[in-house]
Formats: C-alpha cells, structure tokens, sequence
C-alpha cells in the first residue's frame, strides 16, 4: 500500500473511531434516555477545547511572540487531557441539564438545546481571550510523539491503535450500561414516562444521569478528534454537525449500540468522506451543499422507510406473570 | 442618551419584520403542533423569490407580493407533501422536529446550490431618510413598518371578526372538539398554513429590504430571534407574538448599543432561556397544555 493511502485510511479510521464515540453518546441522550439533544456538538467542543488547552501548555503573551490565547493552559501528559475532557464534557452536562432536563416539556428542551448551541458559538467567537476567538487554537502537539519517535506513517497507526483502544474501552462503557438495570430503567422512561414515575423511578435523576454520560462521551470524542487533527475553532462546531450525529443514530438503529456503529460508518464517514472521490464541478460550494442536501434526505428516507434504523433496537419481551390462582381470568371477548 | 433614540428607531424596524415573521410561526405552531424549523429558510427562499423579481426589473411592491405568494404555496405543500404523511405515519414530536430540521436544511443548501454562496441585494432605487422624533428611518423602512402594522390589522380582523378566524382559534385550541362540532379542520389547517406562509414569505422579503446584503442563511439565523418572539407571546398567541417582537425587536437593537453588535442576537437569546425556564406558556397565555401533533 502506497504511504499516501496509508495515511488517507488511517486518518479515516481515526474520524471513524471519534464518530462512533461521539454517537454512542448521542444514542445514551436520545437512543436510550429519550432526551432531544441539540446542543450535542457544543459538549464535543468543550472536550475538544479543553484537551487542546491542556495539551498546549500555558499561553505564551502576544508580546513574546504568542499568536492564540486562552484561559488555562497545561502540559500535562498523554492520557490526562482526554480524561480531563471527559471531566469537563460531563460537568458541562451536568450544568446545562440541571437547568434544562430537569425543568422543560420535551419540545420545549428541544428549542433551548437548539439556542444553548448558538449561544455558545457566539461566545466562542466573540470573547476572544476565552478560547482564541474564531481563529480557534491550532498547533495542538500530538500526544507521545516526543516519546515514541515513530515515522510519520507510524505514528498515524500508533493513533489509529489508541483510537481503537479508547473505543473499546467506550463500547464496554455503553454496554454496561444499557444491559444493566439501569439502561433499563432509562428505556422505562423514555417509553412512558407516568409508568415509570408511577414504579418509583427517580425520573429526572435517570434522564440527568443519562445526559451527563452522554456528555462525558461527546467531551471524550472531541478531544481525541483534538489530539489528532491539532486544531479546533468555532467552524468545526456549527449546530448543523449535531444534525449529521442525529442522522446517524436514526439510520444505525436508535438505542442499539451496534446498529448506531453502523450508522457512524454510513453517514459522517462514508456519506461524507465518499464525495472526495467525486471529481469537483460546478462553483464552490456546491458539493458542500449538495452533501448536505443528501444527510438532509437521508434523515427524510429513513425516518419513512426505516425509522427504527438499519439495525433495529431489539424487543425486550419478559415472560407474563403466572395470573393468581384466586382470581378468575377475566372472560375475553371478541372484538367487534 | 444620543444613541439611545436612533438606537429604539432600528428597534422599531426589527419589531416589525419580527412580528410578521413571529406571527406567522406562532399561528402554524398554535394550529397544527409542528415545531417548523424550516421556517427561517422558506423566509430566505421567498426571499430569493423577491430577488427574481426585482432583479427583473418589476417593482419592489409585486417582489413582495411574489414573495407572500410564494411563501404560501410552498408552505401549503410542505404540509401535505412531507408533514401530514409523516405525522399519519406516526411520527411524533421528536421525529417531527428532526424531520422539519431536514426539511430546512434541503432547502438551505438547494438555495445555495442554485445561486452559489455569494451574497445578494435587492435592485431598488436608494431610499431617502426621514427624521422623525430624533430617530432616522427610511423611506425602505417606513414602508417596512407601515406593512407590518397593515399585516398585524389584517390578521388581527381575521381572527376576530370572520368565521375562518372562530374556526383557526377552535382549532388551535382542541382540534377534536373543533371537529366534532362541525369544523373543516383539515381545511383550517390548510388554510392556516397558508397565511403563516404567507406572513413568513412577506417576512422574508421585508427582512432582506432591510439589510443590504443577504446570503443562503439569513432566513435561518432569524430564527431564534422568532422562535423567542413566539415563545415571549405564548406560543399559538398572535397578540403575544406581536407583544413579543416589540420587546425583542428593541431590546436587542437596544443592546446592540450600549454592549456590541455582535451581542444583539444574545438577547433574543437570553430572554428565550429565561422565559423557557420561569414561564413556558409565554407572558400572556394562561395554560400550557401538552398536545400531540394535529394531522
């Protein structure tokens, strides 16, 4: 394999792997917990900034030569600043959810999703000192390189094997914790939500708990996104790329974590890494619009034809209770 | 203090075309229970309508008339072409929102593949400026507030005084009893989609009268600001949604200021959040009740 190939699928690989993150998150909040999260890119964002800032090291002045600045500012070694983001990706969950899932009618929190996110794109922007403003942060140094000393080629595969190995790590996570009682309890809510309350279910803990997870996961993505791809500013995180992670999770299967992996390799991976094949046409722009043209349709098809997704949720029967001896059966009529 | 006056004029500008737009939204919202965000981009492709038009050389006014009509019809199919199967589907209000998302985005990028990403203006004769009270308007803007006052009238007499107006209240309210006792609710939301389309094509236009140039997404960053008129009146309240505009219109040309400009759509925001949080059934409604989606 020719080494511009090998760079191209691992690079690949490595979207694909922060996508899958990303939507397992996603599919906690929404698959899962039922909670409409449009503000899902702004927690990836924060992961991301803070990874960078961590990783960056302390902001060096404009008048001694520094070009982007921002609050904080750390060098701390290779794992730390992916938990960090995590860390922060969860409390910044925690924040917003607090006020919102706790408090809002579903369509209404919706809307507020919708605003926190252009909120916090405006203020990205504008208050430049935060986190560069709209140049955003760049020449993030790429984690274990001074250690490794691998060649370039090398290292591309070093971070598709760290990729992978956080995925696993996120998948086991997941899994856990939508085969356990728990996830149980979430599914309970999100199909009916009186039931639920009316069992005993702390509804609101269960759905902040949900959101903060998926939280931590949109922060753990976004920064291993950061770690690779050195650079983040406020272009990378228009309310639209919450959009494609919905898409995603809807034509995977919502609430299945295998069927969303589907959906994260179909729809931002393949979907859109696909169209750098196509030979460019017409003005600027134009594949940029028809691409999203086609997530657009794509969202439209599925939720017709398939809205339960390329892999389905699975059905959970549980066996009828045994009817109590004293009680006669109530007679069953046919219908008329 | 100097500031302040002219600052309260563009306010006033913005309140208008808020309030056409903001209407419009509301009255859909209210009558039919979709959360249209694809409304922003039907604004900027009526817009795109009125640009054909001028740029045709025919008068700003029949621009405007395009724009409306334009803004109806398309509004009419998108309800029977796309919403209404997928709500008889048994798409429910997660799905709806997504489904309207897409729907926006489709016609955003269409918008900026037919024209390209570029910027425009409408072709019109440069407008003179007027002083009135220690505020500076336009003619361009006059004209702006004199339709929206026009459109408010109209609505206003609609609602009240005609029997499509009884039968778009009823609706709106409980679109089952309004069937039982004799109202052709499939009719009134048609027709209800209608003039919100016809608000929101006559939004578009005036919006981008008033800026001087305009792109694929100006529609859809006016969005918020509506969605805010909407929710600050109550949503599905028209007179709310009037109040509403009047009170974001200024506030944030207001802000824009005393703080920056590039904290003006903040407080459309701000206030949003706010009332979301401390009163989501808007200043003026009473109740809040939770509706499933009318088909």
């Amino acid at each position: 394999m020719s080494t511009a190939w090998q760079f191209y699928i691992s690079t690949v690989l490595v979207y694909l792997g922060v996508d899958v993150i990303a939507c397992w998150g996603l599919n906690l909040q929404f698959g899962v917990a039922g909670l409409v999260n449009f503000a899902f890119i702004v927690f990836q964002a924060a992961g991301a900034y803070t990874a960078a800032v961590l990783t960056l090291g302390p902001a060096v002045p404009a008048a001694r030569g520094g070009f982007q600045q921002y609050v904080g500012g750390a060098h701390l070694p290779f794992p730390l600043p992916i938990l960090a983001a995590g860390l922060v990706g969860g409390l910044l969950a925690a924040l917003v959810g607090g006020i919102a899932v706790r408090r809002l009618r579903s369509d209404y929190e919706a809307m507020v999703m919708l605003v926190v996110s252009l909120i916090a794109t405006s203020v990205a922007t504008n208050q430049v000192g935060l986190v560069n403003g709209p140049n955003g942060l760049s020449l993030v140094p790429k984690p274990l390189a001074t250690i490794v000393n691998l060649s370039p080629i090398g290292y591309q595969w070093l971070f598709v094997g760290i990729t992978a190995g956080i995925c696993v790590c996120v998948y086991w996570l997941v899994h856990v914790v939508t085969s356990s009682p728990f996830g149980r309890a979430l599914r309970a809510v999100r199909d009916n939500e009186q039931a639920a309350a009316a069992l005993g279910k702390n509804v609101t803990g269960l759905r902040l708990l949900a959101f903060v997870l998926g939280g931590v996961l949109a922060g753990i993505s976004g920064a291993v996104l950061v770690e690779f791809i050195s650079a983040w500013s406020p272009g990378s995180w228009l309310y639209p790329e919450t959009f494609v992670y919905f898409t995603a999770v809807i034509v995977g299967g919502s609430g299945n974590n295998l069927g969303v992996m589907v959906g994260a390799l179909l729809v931002p991976v393949a979907f859109l890494e696909a169209t750098r094949f196509i030979p460019q046409f017409g003005p600027p722009g134009l594949i940029d619009a028809l691409q999203w043209i086609v997530v657009g349709a794509l969202a439209l098809v599925f939720l017709w034809f398939w809205p339960r997704g390329v892999i389905p949720e699975r059905r959970r029967r549980f066996p009828r209770p045994a009817p109590a001896e004293a009680e006669p059966a109530p007679p069953v009529r046919a219908a008329p | 203090m100097n500031t302040l006056v002219p600052a309260i004029g563009f306010g006033i500008v913005t309140a208008s075309i808020l309030a056409v737009a903001g209407v419009g939204f509301t009255l859909q919202f209210g009558v039919t229970n979709v959360l249209n965000l694809a409304y922003g981009d039907i604004m900027t492709a009526s817009a795109f309508v009125g640009y054909l038009v001028t740029s045709a050389g025919v008068s700003v006014w029949l621009a405007l008339a395009a724009g409306a009509a334009f803004g109806a019809v398309f509004s009419v199919l998108l309800n029977r072409v796309v919403y209404t199967p997928f709500v008889r589907r048994g798409t429910r209000l997660f799905g709806m929102i997504i489904v309207t998302i897409a729907v926006g985005l489709i016609v955003q990028n269409g918008l900026q593949a037919i024209f390209g990403a570029t910027f425009f203006s409408l072709q019109m004769a440069r407008p003179a400026s007027v002083h009135i009270a220690g505020m500076v308007f336009t003619t361009v803007q006059l004209a702006i507030i004199g339709i929206a006052v026009a459109a408010m009238l109209l609505i206003h007499l609609l609602l009240r005084y005609t029997k499509l107006g009884k039968a778009m209240r009823a609706t709106a309210t409980d679109p089952d009893l309004a069937r039982n006792c004799g109202v052709a609710t499939d009719r009134v939301i048609d027709l209800a989609w209608a003039l919100s389309g016809a608000l929101c094509g006559l939004a578009g236009v005036i919006l981008v009268l008033n800026v001087t140039a305009f792109t694929d997404t100006t529609g859809a960053q006016f969005l918020i600001p509506i969605i805010a008129v909407a929710v600050l009146g109550g949503i599905g309240h028209p007179y709310g949604a009037m109040l509403g505009a009047l009170v974001i219109g200024i506030a944030s040309e207001v802000a824009a200021t005393v703080f920056s400009p590039s904290y003006k759509d903040v407080v459309a925001f701000v206030i949003l959040v706010i009332v979301l949080l401390a009163r989501p059934q808007g200043i003026l409604s009473e109740i809040a009740a939770r509706k499933e989606v009318a088909a």
